[in-house]
């Protein structure tokens, strides 16, 4: 089984990438590439949503490519958010301890909580200022 | 009881000597003494008796030559004779009678003459009377004419006077006139007065005197009962003899006296008559006698005084001795604690108590020595014993069975040739799936080998989970047994690794005994190449010996005890015995048979000789069937590698192996072998990873061997965690991390030229959570 990409943008500050399959070191390369090609077009503040409902398998490479993610969306001044992660993948996180908790989802609803908050925040940071 | 003192023996022995030396002398100065007095005696008694007799003689001559000088002057005077007679009678007092008688004329009608007869009456006066008117005339009677005869004068013998009731003795002398006997003179001599002169004789107490007449009748005797009875004739013949004047009779005739007697006589001149004198021969010796017993009771004092003294003496000198006695039965009880005799004296006894109490003293020491030298042996035995138990305490139980699944079972038997020896052996579970078994010798016997038994005993444990393999653990176990080992001991050392799962068994020895293969045909022996002895060269190495045991096949591992176990003379087992003593084994005995039967043959064979050496046996039997494992060979390439790894998945499947493991497997053989395609060949030469799978029930167990660098993953830094990994410059070590976290068990070890990884992974529990 092999990896496979979705990426879809529900607005123009925020892209969601479905993944699924395999997220290995025969296979993050792919996802790589697909990031380098989609995170310049989200805006600068923008969110990266990766849904992992589909991934069945992660490795350390998959989780170096979800890191170079990260590390390029905080360049942007964006956020990386993580969503349904299946047990292997939540297992392998869990032993690396390499991504914030607070970025890490296990429903859609959940997220959309967070994403409200957050552009609460937001707004009212604008209003403040 | 009185004689065990030897003052008292002493004393009497003194006594019985000193009497003994008494006795000698006394008994020869009495007898010199004795012949000293005898001598005297004799002379004495003989001077006695020739002065008697002398005195005897005188007063015979006197009536002899007053009768002599009558017949002279009556020759011529006959007619006055009367008056001659009386005045002869009054001066001669030992005359009681005289008479003149003269012969008749021849013609018978003359009147006789007359002859008259003057004696003494009664009351002193002289009466006479004519002899020639008596009715018997006179002139015939023997007496006149015997006396006609004596011209000289002779005695008579001597009679009994009826009229005077005394008696007499006569003296007659013939009256001659013109040379021819006309009449004789008779003189009537009483015998009173020779009694008299023997009474009155200076004798010695007890002796007495006689005199004997010619005829050998007794004239005069101090017992007047045998006056007039002949004298004894043993008296009579040595009288007679003429021998010297002193004779020995052994019995004295007189009744009074007892005993032998001295009799000692002397003639009496003018006279046929003898005095004898007669000494008891008890009374010469009487006064010595009574003067030797007196010396001898003084003397037998006397010694009873030496001897009393020697025994106060001895026993106040020897009192000690007693004591020191008494305190010996102390000493021989072990009573060392008491009072001894005061020494104030320098001489034996002194220097006898005062080598008795320095001999307590040294004896308190020596026993105190002996007794501390018994503790310490006992300490040392009681220690010893103890090193035994903790001995047999490091060796593992005699009898190991495979408690999973019973695939293999082990038997052992160790046995000192003395407490504690230098045979080992072992065995342990490496991991579930690796049993490490080991038998070993050391050099030496004795204490120093048991404790570097113990020491490689030891070190083989604690060394065996870093080692993994027998050629690593003999090479870590040669290295650290070289250290320090001034001595030189060495080990040698059978090491076998079992893969509990196949029955794969993996052998190394460091120059011991080849082990034996039993149970398929003949007992085989598994002669491979070893190593050196452990302890004495660092630098050794220790091939491997690949061996895959069949089911019911039994590997033998002993120790030199059982090959050269020695008869009576001195004839070693041997290889061959052992091999055959095995042959003899049927092939489904239990493992113990082979260590009964091969014990029991060396036993039998070394009979009663003293074990040498410390044997040592241990059997290894594989019940198990074999496993066929399952082997994924990856080039080094990453296309390969995943390649790999979708068919390690699918072999895991196959295997039913839960997808949750399943999935885990791949993450870390994904990690890992990644990992070793990108560093392990730095070189760029083609290399090869092996994998081979052993699917479980309980456990996935994989092992990982390439032939890249040497890389052991348990010992990369472990990544800062947690931490963003978006913050790092460089991500690494990640993937090992998750390695190592999700295996359960990880091993590693370096071959000469390969890692070698094993890998475990037991299933989740119920709940999920995996132990």
């Amino acid at each position: 089984m092999t990896l496979s990409l979705h990426s879809n943008f529900s607005a123009p500050d925020r892209v969601v990438v479905q993944v699924g399959g395999r997220l290995d070191a025969m296979t993050f390369g792919e996802l790589d590439e697909a990031m380098l090609v989609l995170l310049p077009r989200l805006d600068v503040g923008g969110t990266v949503v990766i849904d992992l409902a589909g991934l069945e398998y992660v490795s350390s490479a998959g989780l170096r490519s979800f890191a170079k993610i990260r590390k390029s969306m905080r360049a942007r001044g964006g956020h990386t958010l993580l969503l349904n992660p299946q047990p292997q993948v939540r297992k392998v996180f869990d032993i690396v301890k390499a991504v914030p908790v607070n970025e890490v989802f296990t429903s859609t609803q959940e997220l959309d909580a967070y994403l409200d908050r957050m552009q609460r925040q937001i707004t009212e940071g604008d209003s403040d200022a | 009881m009185v004689l065990r003192s030897i003052a008292s023996r002493m004393a009497l022995w003194v006594l019985a000597g000193s009497t003994l030396v008494l006795a000698a002398i006394g008994v020869l100065l009495l007898s010199l003494t004795c012949a000293q007095i005898l001598q005297h005696t004799h002379r004495e008694a003989a001077a006695l008796a020739a002065s008697a007799g002398s005195e005897i003689q005188a007063r015979i001559d006197r009536v002899a030559i007053s009768a002599q000088m009558l017949a002279t002057i009556i020759a011529t005077r006959q007619d006055s004779a009367e008056p001659l007679l009386r005045d002869t009678l009054q001066a001669n007092h030992d005359i009681d009678g005289l008479a003149a008688v003269f012969r008749p004329s021849s013609s018978p009608v003359d009147a006789p003459p007359y002859s008259p007869f003057v004696n003494r009456v009664d009351n002193g006066a002289l009466a006479s009377r004519d002899l020639s008117s008596d009715a018997r005339p006179y002139w015939n009677s023997n007496w006149f004419l015997g006396g006609l005869s004596c011209s000289a004068g002779c005695w008579q013998r001597p009679f009994l006077s009826l009229s005077r009731q005394r008696q007499l003795i006569n003296y007659s002398v013939a009256i001659s006139r013109e040379g021819r006997p006309v009449g004789i003179i008779n003189a009537d001599v009483t015998l009173d007065w020779l009694h008299q002169i023997l009474g009155h004789l200076d004798k010695p107490e007890g002796a007495y005197a006689f005199v004997l007449d010619s005829d050998g009748d007794y004239l005069a005797h101090d017992n007047p009962a045998l006056v007039g009875k002949r004298g004894a004739p043993a008296l009579l013949e040595v009288l007679a003899s003429d021998q010297a004047e002193s004779v020995r009779l052994p019995v004295a005739q007189n009744a009074q006296v007892h005993g032998a007697v001295w009799v000692y006589s002397a003639p009496i001149e003018g006279t046929r008559w003898r005095l004898g004198l007669v000494v008891p021969e008890a009374q010469i010796y009487a006064g010595v006698r009574r003067i030797f017993l007196w010396s001898l009771l003084l003397g037998m004092l006397a010694l009873l005084g030496v001897a009393l003294i020697i025994l106060l003496t001895i026993r106040r000198t020897m009192a000690p001795l007693g004591m020191l006695a008494d305190r010996a039965e102390h000493v021989a009880r072990g009573e060392l604690d008491f009072e001894l005799p005061s020494t104030s004296r320098h001489d034996e006894v002194g220097r006898l108590t005062q080598s008795f109490d320095q001999m307590r003293h040294e004896l308190a020491l020596h026993l105190q020595d002996l007794a501390r030298v018994a503790r310490e042996k006992q300490r040392l035995a009681s220690e010893l014993e103890i090193a035994h138990q903790i001995q047999i305490g490091l060796l593992p139980s005699e009898h190991y069975l495979d408690a999973v699944c019973a695939y293999f079972e082990l038997h052992a038997a160790l046995r000192p040739a003395r407490a504690v020896g230098g045979d080992l052996y072992s065995y342990f579970m490496l991991d579930p799936e690796h049993f490490f078994v080991m038998v070993g010798d050391v050099s030496d016997k004795g204490i120093p080998a048991a404790l570097f038994m113990a020491q490689t005993i030891t070190l083989a444990k604690a060394l065996a989970p870093r080692a993994q393999t027998p050629r690593n653990l003999l090479q870590l176990l040669n290295l650290e047994l070289c250290r320090g080992n001034d001595s030189c001991m060495f080990v040698t050392l059978l090491c076998g690794l079992l893969d509990t799962k196949s029955g794969n068994l993996v052998l190394a020895s460091a120059g011991h005994e080849p082990p034996i293969l039993c149970g398929h045909g003949a007992p085989q022996l598994l002669d491979f190449t070893t190593g050196a002895v452990l302890g004495l060269y660092e630098d050794s190495d220790y091939p491997e010996h690949h061996q895959r045991l069949r089911q019911g096949e039994t590997l033998l591992m002993y120790t030199d005890g059982i090959t050269e176990a020695s008869d009576h003379h001195q004839q070693m087992y041997g290889i061959e015995r052992t091999l055959g003593s095995l042959a003899q084994v049927p092939p489904a005995a239990p493992t113990a048979g082979y260590i009964e039967r091969l014990l029991g043959d060396v036993d039998r064979f070394v009979a009663d000789a003293a074990q040498a050496d410390d044997i040592t046996l241990l059997a290894l039997t594989w019940h198990g069937a074999a496993q066929v494992d399952v082997e994924v060979c990856v080039a080094s390439q990453l296309a390969d590698v995943f390649a790999g790894l979708d068919r390690c998945e699918h072999l895991l499947q196959e295997a039913d192996v839960i997808s949750s493991l399943r999935s885990d497997v791949r993450l870390v053989l994904e990690e890992l072998l990644v990992n070793t395609v990108e560093y392990g060949y730095p070189d760029g030469r083609s290399g090869q990873i092996r994998v081979v799978l052993h699917p479980g029930p309980e456990t996935v167990t994989v092992e990982l061997i390439d032939d890249g660098i040497a890389f052991d993953p348990l010992q990369s830094v472990c990544p800062n965690l947690p931490g963003d990994l978006a913050d790092r410059e460089q991500i690494g070590g990640l993937g090992i991390h998750l390695a190592r976290t999700v295996t359960s068990e990880m091993r590693y070890t370096r071959n000469a030229h390969s890692n070698h990884l094993l890998l475990r992974f037991i299933y989740p529990n119920q709940d999920g959570s995996s132990s």
